[in-house]
This record gives C-alpha cells, sequence and structure tokens, in this order.
C-alpha cells in the first residue's frame, strides 16, 4: 500500500481530477492491453502540466515510491501493468502536437498524442509518421518510444528508435535530458537508442521530435491466397531474394482471416488457407514494376489467386482487415493472447507446423498474423478466461511457442517489448551476464530502481527458478505473479 | 577472442583498440598499448534472402561490400573507407554513415545486434539476427558511436538492402541558398533520393531506384548528368575528393538540413541532403561550435589541433550518466580511455 | 474480456446482454481514439473502455457512487466507439443497461434530480416545448448570453400542399423539431412529393423516446415508443412503405424499437416490424435515386452552395450510414467542402448540451473550427439537435440537408 504521506504530497501537487484514489475509479486502470495480468493501482496521477509531472516524479523519488508509466494503455506486454505501493502516472493529458515543420520533415509532439494523429496532422504537407503499429489508431507515441514499436512497414522504415529524432525525458533524478537531436547525430553516446524501448525503466518522456517522410507518389496493395500455409511463406523469402523490398509484408491464416473478414469485409478469401498482402510503395513506374514482378513472383509461388487492389479504398479495406486483426479475433473467443516472437523468415514452415502441433497438444486454437517481410510473428492464442484453467494453458502455450523462436535463431519480442509477460523467457534468450548487464544500464538511470520495477529484466534468481521449475513442466510458475 | 579477452583481463593500463589503423586520427590522443584486433576477422553468415550479414568485427569493410555486391546487395549506409584496411568493427565504433544515409538511416540503425567484449573482459551478446528485436536494452546500438568506450567489438549483424537497379548523378549550378532550399524541398516529395551535396557553386543529387523511375525523375528535375558520379560520391565519402587535400583544420558539422548557410570563414562541401557540413576553415573552435549550437547541431573536428577537443562538449547533467555507463561496462577505464571525451 | 457478474442479475435479461457485451470486449484501446470525451479530458475514465470497465465492476457487484454516474452521464452515446471497435462490442446497449442500474443503485443530488425530470418531461411534449419556445423568443434580448444562444430565431415555413400520390410513407413529426424548424419537415415532404411519395403524419405519434430513454426516465421512454407503434399501425396496414426520419436521432431509436421492446409481448413483434421499416430520409432519396435526378434536371439548377457537411453520430455511427447525404448534395449541384474529424460528435448529443454544458461547448467549438475551415457558405446536417446546437455557435448558416434539395 502507499503510504498516507505520498497522497497528501500528490494531493498537494495535483488538483482534484487528476488524481484518483478510490477503488471505483482505480480498477479500470488495472491492465493495460493484457488483460490476462490485472492489479488494481494504489493511485493514478493524470497531470496536467510538465511541473506537475516533475513534482510527482520527485516526491516519490523522496519517498522511495514505485512509478509506473502509462499511455493509451494500448499495450499488450503488461508493460503498463500497475506494481503494488506505486504511483501509476498516465500521460494521456499530454496530447497536443506543438508543432509541425514542413520544411525540416519534423513534428514536435507531446508524449500523450496518438500515433496516427501525427501522419493526420502531417497530411497537409504530404508527409506521414512511417511506424504504424496496428493500434496506431490509438497508442500513444510516448507509448511507442517507450516500446519501441514497429508495425506493418518496419522493414522498409524500421520502427520507433528509426524515427524519432529526439527526446525531451526526465529522469528520477529530477533531470531534464534532450536526448537525440534535430540534427541526424549528436555528440557522446547514442542514448537514444537505449532510452527507446527501455518499457518505461529509464525515465519518462516529455516531448518527442519525430522525423517525417514525404508520402510516396503510389502504393499499391496486391492479395495473394494460398492454400497452404508453408506455400505462403515461402512467397514471401522468394519476394524478398528478387530484389524487390516491399513496404508492407503481411501473412494471416484461415482462423485470422476469418476474424478480419467479419470486422472489416475487405473480400479477403475465406477459403484459402493463408493470405498475403504485399503492399509495395515509391514513383509511379517503380510502383508498376513492383507490381509485376511481386505478381509473377506470387504466382510462381503458387497462389490460387492473386488480386491488386482496384482503387485506394479497396487497399484501404485490405490494411484494414490486418489492422484489426487482434481485436477481430475477439469476435472468435472471448479472449485471445498475443505472442510477438520474431524468428529467421526461412525457419517460418517449420515454426508454423510446431505451433499447429502445439495448439492441437494444448487445445487451444491458434490464429496467426504474421509481418512476415521482418519475420515478426503474432500468433493469437484464443481462450475463454471464464473457463478454469484455460489462461494458464494458453500462458503455457505461449512459454512454448516464444522458446520455439528462440531455438530457431529468433526472439521472444519483436515489437510488443517484454512487460511482465515475456520475462521469464528473456531468461530463455539472455544468458546471466547480458541479464547483469541491463540492471547495470537501469542502475546507472534508477539506482533505486523507482521506475517500473520488475518489468522487462528478470533478476538473476527469477532465472534460477524459471531454469529449474522449467524442465518438468506442470507446475505453475512463480506463484507470487498476479494471475486470473 | 579469447586472447584478447585475456589481455583484457590482465592489463593494469589502458588500451588502445585497433584494427586497420584507418582511423586512428579520430577522437581525441590518447596513449595506452594497442589491442589489435584485426585478426577477428570472417563473415560468419550471410543469406541474402534475409537481408542480413553477420560477421567478426575485423573483417575488411572491402571484403563484406565484395559478397554483398554479389548478390546485389549492399550496406545501406554507404560507409566511408578512409583507407583500404577499414573494417566493420571501426565503422561502427566511429558511428561513420556516407551520403545515403539521410534517405535510407544510418550504421546505428542497420545494426542487429552484437557481441562484445566489455572492460572486463566479459563476452556479451546483444539484440540478435532477426530485423526487429525489442527485447532487453539496445545495447548493441549503444555501442555504435561509442568509439570502443563501452566495449571492445568481436562481431556484428547488420541488415543489408538490394541494391538499387540503377542509380544517376545529376549537377546543376546555383548558389548554397538555393541548394539547401531545393535539397529539403525535394526531401519533402516522393523523389527517389539518395544523395544531396553542395560545393562551390555547383549542387550535385543521386537519384535510385528503379530504372524508369530514376528517369521520370530526371526528366522533372531537370540537371545535367555527371558522367562520373560514383567517383564523385566516393570522393565525397572517402574524403578523397580534392576539397579536403589540404593542411587548414576540417570541421564537421551536424545540423538540422534546414539551418540556413552558416557564413563562417573557410570553405564548406555540404553533404546529407543539408544537414552534414564539412567545413574547411581556420577559424576558433569555440566560435564553430558556438554557430553549431546556435542551430542545435554540434561540430567535430576530423583534422588539425585538438587542444579545444574534439567533440562538441556534453551538458552536465548528460555526461553524467555518460561517466556512469562508461563506469557500468569498463569501470577500470581500460578501453580507449578518453578517446571521446577525458574521462570516459 | 473476463467477467463475473453477480449471479442474480446474470440471470435477469438484461444481465445476459451485458456479460455477453462485456465478454466481446477485449480491451484492446482503440475506442479511445474516436471517444470526444477521452478526446478532450484524456481520462481513462472518460473512454468507452473506462466506462465499460466502470459497469463491470458495478454488474459485478462493487459499491459504485456517484463517481460512476457522472462517467456515464459524460458520456454523449454517439457510439462512435462501436464504428471503431473491432470487436463488436455493442457499447451503446450496455451503456443503456449500466444507466438504468446505476440510476437505480446510486442517489443523485436533488439538483441533478429535478434538472433531468424536468427535461424528461418537458422536452417531448410538442405543444408544451413549442408554446414556451416562443416565449423563449419574445424573452430573448433580455436574458443572458449563455441562454440565449441556446434558444433558436425563428423560422417561417412556406406550406406545401401535396397532391395525391398512390406511394406512402409515414413521417415522424417528433417533438422539438416541429417547433425548433418545421421548415426541415415541410422541405422533406416537398421533395418526397416531387419524386410521387405522399409523406404522411399520424396525428397521435410523438416524441420517439430517445430524450425520456435516455435521462434514465427509461420506462417513460418505453410508453413513448409504444404510444407511436400505436399511431403507426392502422397506416402500415394500409399500406405505407416505409417510416421517414428527418432528424437521425430519432431514426436511430426508432431503428432500435425492436431492441427495446423485445421483452415487452404485446408490442415485440410490431417493433421490430416499425424498425424493419424505418428510414432515413437520405436512405429513402438514395433508393428513390433516378426519379430524384429526373426532378432536379427538370428544375433546373437551383442556387447551389459551398456547404460543409456534418454528419450527426445517430447518422454514422448510430444508423451506420455514410456518404449518402453527401451524395445527394453533389447530386443537387452543391460542392462539399472536405472537413477533418468528420468522425467526432458536435457535442450536442440530445440533452447533453444542457447537461454538460462545458464539454459539449468545446466538442462544438471544436467541431464548428473544422467545418467553418473551408469557409462554407453553408453548414448541412441531419439532425435537429446538431443543428440548433452548432448554430449556437457560429454566424454561418446551419441547415438541415433537406431543406438544400
Amino acid at each position: 500500500m502507499i503510504s498516507n504521506e505520498v497522497i497528501r504530497r500528490l494531493q498537494s501537487i495535483l488538483p482534484p481530477h487528476c488524481l484518483l484514489l478510490v477503488r471505483e475509479d482505480l480498477k479500470p486502470f488495472e491492465s493495460d492491453g493484457l488483460t490476462a495480468f490485472r492489479n488494481t493501482p494504489d493511485v493514478v496521477a493524470l497531470p496536467e502540466t510538465e511541473e506537475q509531472v516533475r513534482q510527482v516524479l520527485a516526491a516519490c523519488r523522496e519517498t522511495g515510491t514505485p512509478v509506473v508509466f502509462r499511455g493509451a494503455g494500448t499495450g499488450v506486454s503488461g508493460g503498463a501493468l500497475p506494481v503494488d505501493g506505486a504511483v501509476l502516472l498516465a500521460m494521456t493529458k499530454f496530447n497536443r502536437i506543438l508543432h509541425i515543420d514542413p520544411a525540416s520533415r519534423t513534428a514536435r509532439v507531446q508524449p500523450g498524442v496518438r500515433n496516427l494523429a501525427i501522419s493526420e496532422a502531417a497530411a497537409a504537407y504530404g508527409l506521414y509518421y512511417a511506424p504504424d503499429p496496428s493500434s496506431q489508431i490509438a497508442c500513444t507515441i510516448g507509448g511507442n518510444v517507450a516500446e519501441n514499436s514497429g508495425g506493418v512497414h518496419c522493414l522498409k522504415y524500421g520502427l520507433t528508435v528509426h524515427n524519432v529524432l529526439s527526446i525531451r525525458v526526465l529522469t528520477i533524478e529530477g533531470e531534464e535530458l534532450v536526448i537525440g537531436s534535430e540534427a541526424m547525430d549528436s555528440p557522446g553516446y547514442d542514448l537514444s537508442a537505449l532510452m527507446i524501448g527501455s518499457e518505461g525503466m529509464l525515465a519518462v518522456t516529455l516531448e518527442i521530435t519525430v522525423k517525417l517522410l514525404p508520402k510516396p507518389e503510389r502504393t499499391q496493395v496486391v492479395l495473394a491466397a494460398f492454400d497452404d500455409v508453408e506455400k505462403g511463406g515461402a512467397a514471401v523469402g522468394a519476394i524478398i531474394s528478387g530484389g524487390i523490398l516491399p513496404a508492407g509484408l503481411e501473412m494471416m491464416d484461415k482462423l485470422a482471416i476469418e476474424a478480419a473478414e467479419a470486422y472489416a469485409h475487405a473480400g479477403y478469401p475465406l477459403d484459402a488457407e493463408a493470405i498475403l498482402l504485399v503492399e509495395v510503395d515509391g514513383t509511379q513506374e517503380e510502383v508498376s514494376e513492383d507490381v509485376m514482378r511481386v505478381r509473377e513472383v506470387l504466382l510462381a509461388s503458387g497462389a490460387t489467386e492473386v488480386r491488386t487492389a482496384r482503387d485506394e479504398a479497396e487497399q484501404k479495406k485490405f490494411w484494414a482487415g490486418r489492422k484489426a486483426a487482434f481485436p477481430a479475433v475477439g469476435r472468435l473467443a472471448p479472449d485471445y493472447y498475443c505472442m510477438d516472437g520474431t524468428i529467421p523468415r526461412k525457419a517460418l514452415p517449420a515454426v508454423l507446423r510446431r505451433i499447429a502441433e502445439l495448439s492441437v497438444e494444448y487445445a487451444l486454437p491458434v490464429a496467426n498474423v504474421f509481418h512476415a517481410g521482418d519475420g515478426n510473428l503474432h500468433p493469437l492464442i484464443l481462450y475463454d478466461a471464464n473457463q478454469p484453467n484455460a489462461w494458464q494453458k494458453a500462458e503455457r502455450l505461449g512459454a512454448d511457442i516464444l522458446e520455439l523462436c528462440v531455438e530457431h535463431g529468433g526472439t521472444i519480442t519483436g515489437e510488443h517489448g517484454v512487460g511482465v509477460e515475456k520475462i521469464n523467457q528473456m531468461c530463455v534468450q539472455f544468458g546471466s551476464d547480458e541479464l547483469q548487464a541491463f540492471h547495470g544500464v537501469k542502475a546507472c538511470f534508477d539506482s533505486d530502481g523507482l521506475l517500473n520495477p520488475g518489468k522487462a529484466v528478470p533478476t538473476l534468481h527469477r532465472c534460477a527458478e524459471y531454469g529449474a521449475m522449467h524442465v518438468p513442466g506442470g507446475k505453475l510458475p512463480f506463484p507470487e505473479l498476479p494471475r486470473f | 577472442m579469447q586472447k584478447i579477452a585475456e589481455i583484457i583481463r590482465a592489463a593494469q593500463t589502458p588500451l588502445r583498440i585497433r584494427a586497420g589503423g584507418t582511423k586512428d586520427w579520430h577522437g581525441e590522443n590518447i596513449a595506452g598499448e594497442v589491442l589489435d584486433v584485426s585478426a577477428n576477422t570472417g563473415i560468419v553468415s550471410y543469406e541474402p534472402g534475409e537481408l542480413v550479414l553477420t560477421a567478426r568485427c575485423g573483417t575488411p569493410l572491402a571484403e563484406i561490400e565484395a559478397l554483398l555486391d554479389r548478390h546485389g546487395q549492399m550496406l545501406a549506409f554507404e560507409p566511408p573507407h578512409y583507407g583500404t584496411t577499414s573494417t566493420l568493427g571501426g565503422t561502427l565504433a566511429c558511428g561513420l554513415s556516407g551520403p545515403r544515409r539521410p534517405y535510407t538511416g544510418s550504421a546505428r540503425d542497420f545494426v542487429l545486434g552484437m557481441e562484445i567484449l566489455d572492460g572486463n573482459g566479459q563476452h556479451l551478446k546483444f539484440g540478435g539476427q532477426v530485423i526487429k528485436n525489442v527485447a532487453g536494452y539496445d545495447v548493441s546500438r549503444l555501442m555504435v558511436g561509442a568509439l570502443g568506450t563501452l566495449g571492445v567489438l568481436l562481431q556484428a549483424s547488420l541488415k543489408v538492402l538490394p541494391k538499387p537497379q540503377s542509380e544517376m548523378t545529376m549537377q546543376f549550378e546555383c548558389d548554397e541558398t538555393e541548394a539547401l532550399r531545393r535539397m529539403n524541398e525535394w526531401a519533402g516529395k516522393p523523389i527517389p533520393l539518395s544523395a544531396g551535396a553542395w560545393l562551390s557553386g555547383v549542387f550535385t543529387v543521386r537519384l535510385s531506384g528503379a530504372e524508369s523511375s530514376v528517369h521520370a525523375a530526371h526528366n522533372k528535375l531537370g540537371g545535367e548528368v555527371h558522367e562520373h558520379g560514383a567517383e564523385f560520391w566516393k570522393g565525397l565519402r572517402d574524403h578523397s575528393a580534392a576539397f579536403f587535400q589540404d593542411e587548414v583544420p576540417l570541421w564537421r558539422l551536424s545540423l538540422p538540413s534546414t539551418t540556413p548557410a552558416l557564413s563562417l570563414p573557410g570553405k564548406q562541401f555540404i553533404n546529407w541532403g543539408g544537414a552534414e557540413r564539412w567545413l574547411k576553415s581556420d577559424a576558433p573552435a569555440t566560435e564553430i561550435r558556438a554557430r553549431a549550437a546556435a542551430h542545435v547541431g554540434h561540430a567535430t573536428l576530423y583534422s588539425g589541433d585538438k587542444t579545444a577537443g574534439v567533440f562538441q562538449p556534453l551538458p552536465d547533467a548528460l555526461m553524467k550518466y555518460h561517466r556512469r555507463l562508461k563506469q557500468q561496462f569498463d569501470p577500470r577505464g581500460i578501453l580507449n580511455a578518453g578517446r571521446m571525451y577525458p574521462g570516459l | 474480456m473476463q467477467t463475473n457478474l453477480s449471479k442474480s442479475f446474470r440471470n435477469s435479461s438484461d444481465g445476459q446482454e451485458a456479460d455477453s457485451i462485456l465478454r466481446a470486449c477485449v480491451h484492446c484501446g482503440f475506442c479511445l481514439a474516436t471517444c470526444p470525451t477521452y478526446q478532450i479530458l484524456g481520462d481513462e475514465l472518460d473512454s468507452p473502455r473506462g466506462r465499460i470497465y466502470l459497469m463491470k465492476q458495478m454488474l459485478e457487484g462493487a459499491v459504485v457512487t456517484q463517481k460512476t454516474l457522472k462517467h456515464l452521464d459524460r458520456c454523449l452515446t454517439c457510439r462512435n466507439c462501436e464504428t471503431t471497435c473491432p470487436s463488436g462490442v455493442q457499447y451503446g446497449k450496455l451503456i443503456d443497461i449500466g444507466r438504468k442500474f446505476a440510476e437505480q443503485n446510486v442517489s443523485r443530488p436533488l439538483g441533478q434530480k429535478l434538472q433531468r425530470k424536468a427535461l424528461a418531461k418537458f422536452l417531448p411534449q410538442t405543444k408544451l416545448f413549442g408554446s414556451t419556445l416562443k416565449l423563449g423568443r419574445m424573452a430573448k434580448p433580455f436574458l443572458p448570453d449563455s441562454l440565449a444562444n441556446k434558444i433558436p430565431s425563428v423560422n417561417t415555413v412556406q406550406s406545401h400542399l401535396a397532391t395525391k400520390h398512390s406511394r406512402k410513407m409515414i413521417a415522424l413529426a417528433g417533438c422539438v423539431q416541429p417547433a425548433l424548424a418545421p421548415q426541415i419537415n415541410a422541405a422533406a415532404t416537398r421533395v418526397m412529393d416531387a419524386i410521387g411519395i405522399n409523406l404522411i403524419t399520424a396525428s397521435n405519434a410523438g416524441c420517439c423516446g430517445a430524450v425520456s430513454f435516455h435521462l434514465n426516465f427509461q420506462e417513460d421512454g418505453l410508453d413513448a415508443m409504444r404510444r407511436n407503434i400505436d399511431a403507426w399501425w392502422p397506416h402500415i396496414e394500409a399500406g405505407a412503405e416505409a417510416i421517414v426520419m428527418t432528424a437521425s436521432g430519432c431514426g436511430a431509436t426508432v431503428k432500435e424499437y425492436g431492441h427495446y421492446l423485445k421483452n415487452d409481448p404485446a408490442y415485440a413483434e410490431k417493433a421490430a416490424r416499425v424498425s424493419a421499416l424505418t428510414r432515413d430520409l437520405s436512405e429513402v432519396l438514395l433508393q428513390e435515386e433516378a426519379t430524384l435526378r429526373i426532378w432536379l434536371a427538370n428544375r433546373g439548377p437551383k442556387d447551389t452552395r459551398r456547404v460543409s457537411f456534418h454528419s450527426p453520430c445517430t447518422l454514422q455511427h448510430g444508423q451506420k450510414i455514410t456518404g449518402v447525404v453527401e451524395a445527394l448534395l453533389t447530386v443537387a449541384g452543391h460542392t462539399l467542402l472536405p472537413v477533418s474529424e468528420t468522425n467526432l460528435c458536435c457535442g450536442s448529443a440530445g440533452t447533453y448540451s444542457l447537461l454538460e454544458p462545458e464539454i459539449s461547448t468545446q466538442l462544438r467549438d471544436r467541431k464548428l473550427g473544422h467545418l467553418n475551415q473551408s469557409e462554407p457558405e453553408v453548414i448541412a446536417t441531419a439532425n435537429i439537435g446538431c443543428l440548433t446546437h452548432l448554430q449556437s455557435g457560429t454566424s454561418t448558416s446551419v441547415r438541415h440537408w433537406v431543406e438544400l434539395l
């Protein structure tokens, strides 16, 4: 529990409508986009000014109170899961776009600005912000910075770390740092690489300057259907080996197609085992050439149907289904658990085969949504949380899938972050020396461990326990974690 | 590698990391015994279909580029070669990128994973060999541009890209202000730009992409085709162009691309579509640094008297965190101590 | 989403419905993006997802207070979130249940109670509202701005004598519209007449029930619905093709009669039939597009304008009709101007502008900023509530789109 002294200090800093203290108001903050992990916060602060943020952090530092940061709460790794005895600091009231400079192609924004709002505001200048996580309609740029979010266009345009020029952050020690700059590099160490994706463990972001790109002259989306998932996977490799760098290259399997179609009415072929969406962009001429080449490769790879979007509206529809694919599976089952492993593309057939076997073993359906271009898999495990033990089963299946990715030379998280969800798998991905180095980095910025404690990097003790328990299986790991 | 680790562990005094030795002049002059890492060579894996290459850091850049070239791929950050023996490790440690950088990304942007030896000789592996990976802090990218002060780079995995089908370099006669205006205006439009430079009244741009779109863009923009475009960009990239061949101190100013003409004494070669300005000038360091800072940029001394420091000084708060990171990765201050700033 | 509703509630009709709606929600948070109150306040509790959570804990038996009620009250019921929701959560239905439950379990301050009751009882009565409005207009010069802005100026109506056509459709007179803007239904009658359809009004029909229902006098609302069904039934039996709505707010409600009255054995079937027959005026005209085009061509060009169109939430989110009015205005020769944030509510939302003036005014001004961006000659909309609310904040004329045909 949080002490009365802390509450009193927060009350002196924040007006009543910016401070939530009673259970009735707090409960809706108990989870972010990952509802399997829930923990009602002790207090929620919704500051409106930077000065309030500064004072809240000072109060936390002086009283040794942990802080968990939260944006729109759309994250799916539990990064914003409240921690006992901590202040949950939501940055959602900082939702202003401060400046768009079309000449230098930059936008300076507050952290609570929605990802998509930046592109909407920049559209007037023929510019846009490239990273587009599926939740871009709602997720905040501050959250994107914390998680180093990706999206469907990463292969060509990179992740958040490639598209943020500078951030102004506040450390728990009360220092304001400008990291990066509007120039293309800055003196000293590349702290922006460290900060971006640090999951709220190193500092809180106050302001972000992002790079804007010119909208391509033309984009075109080709949809290909396959009667076999592995053929689809092979087609992905063939496109890239053919020297084409698509802006987006996405794959969905049958279950995912069914759900996405029900929401978006995108005209996806419902009888296909897998579809590929290939987006090419560039100049008029380039796109025409690439579309021809892509079609040839797809047909040669055994596509049963290849369709080019007729117009922009149809392109949008093709994407709408894909972007809403996660929540749309809410139509197939009351709950889903979204995984985020990345694998070398060549391992795709083997990994998909094994996931299908695991799905049978655990008797839980798995819908696969896949950033095929960059090897980022999103298996969605469908379950019903109202059924006893269903979540535990889903969680174990998820762990098996992630470890399968590591086994094939991949990683446990491509863009969602570790949060609380994949913290055990960090022990599989990294050795104890690396984990210790991570703790060392953390200590450089937050020696008392007040920022988002218990997330992203496991303690060695925890890993020892996980390793010991991991072999026999069956037993529930980490009984101290909240679990539903 | 084992041997390098042992040397680090045994070292009582600072070590100076060196492989090809083409960038000995870069950074502050430091003392210390040379830690030769040039034997740590070899391409570990390369699969064109994955767009990923992994190599040991002593591998010559030329070798890597030749291999990629055979498969129609490239290092898209167009790394400078300041000599024939430039290595992958030196390039990454210095964080150097060439003319293509504003349009495709920097050296750091293409790093996917790294293996290093820290200041205790401990072998650490960060990142991985896949294009998307957000597990753990991004220590691999932290190493890029750290000048070896946080660790000896052993092995790196890089994202590589297909080479453009065709390239074309065009030139226009115009003054600096007009060139800067065009560079920024064009960069905001869907034009397949891959480099933009200006030197003494001549504005030079490069287009890269499908042949048809390069030609279409040329038709739209005009300009006289440069017959030896590749040589031009190489001269700028590797500092072999005539501009760089004199004794006047060389400065690199990194600025927002829209920064207006600087009117500092000396001559300038503008690169990176306005964001990188090479300056040959005898002006005092304080004046050059103040001008760069006024435009929220920074200035680095590439050649000349280093008494005023090579790199733009950091604000105190930022320096505090730099010191802590150094302390973390190299607590005994063994690795390239002082190469970037005193105490790092 | 996992649910654990109290046993007794779960077995009720509301309970079953609420449970299935709640379980469809996967907590993705997409709805935050398009929720007007969240855009302004930046507080999860004023977002659809936050309200769903507040309702969930309430329906699961947690003790709730005026805090929950406040956040439910602040919802505009614009249902923008439903359009955004990929999981198909029927938020509108859930908040009806939640509001009813909250009203029964949380007591309001007396002042609020009286204000809401007055509105619920008074607004739906066309005659009473009409005469009060006249009084208000006379007193307008003497009223403070805040109140005076809410009183629309007088509109004169040219009455049209409809010729006899064999095709008939029923028009809903509505409650506040006849007094505030009688010219709307007159224009609708004129256009329908021109394309060969008689628009008739049932004498006993009145308010669609939305006003009382959404102020949580749900029984009063249901009574109004039953009364309308009774009034329309003879005409339906006599072969009226459709029930035509000139206010999209009423349309969204009448299209849900079947849902609202599903547990009333005497009315369930009729209500479903009424809902099935209900069309927004734009839907009817779209269906009759060919005839409409002939009429427009024969009539020759009328004064064409530069128009910004505001699609009411009840049209685009409630009835999921998009692009139709815009197309009709274009067919009639007007120039449609680009408008940003078209999905966002104008803040009118029935009685919301009176109960939550601060948020409502912020939303109105934000909306007017977008609508006036391209300097239109006229702003068109499709609902009387939006029309009067928007007009109270701008000198640009705000009209129902059918008046421009």
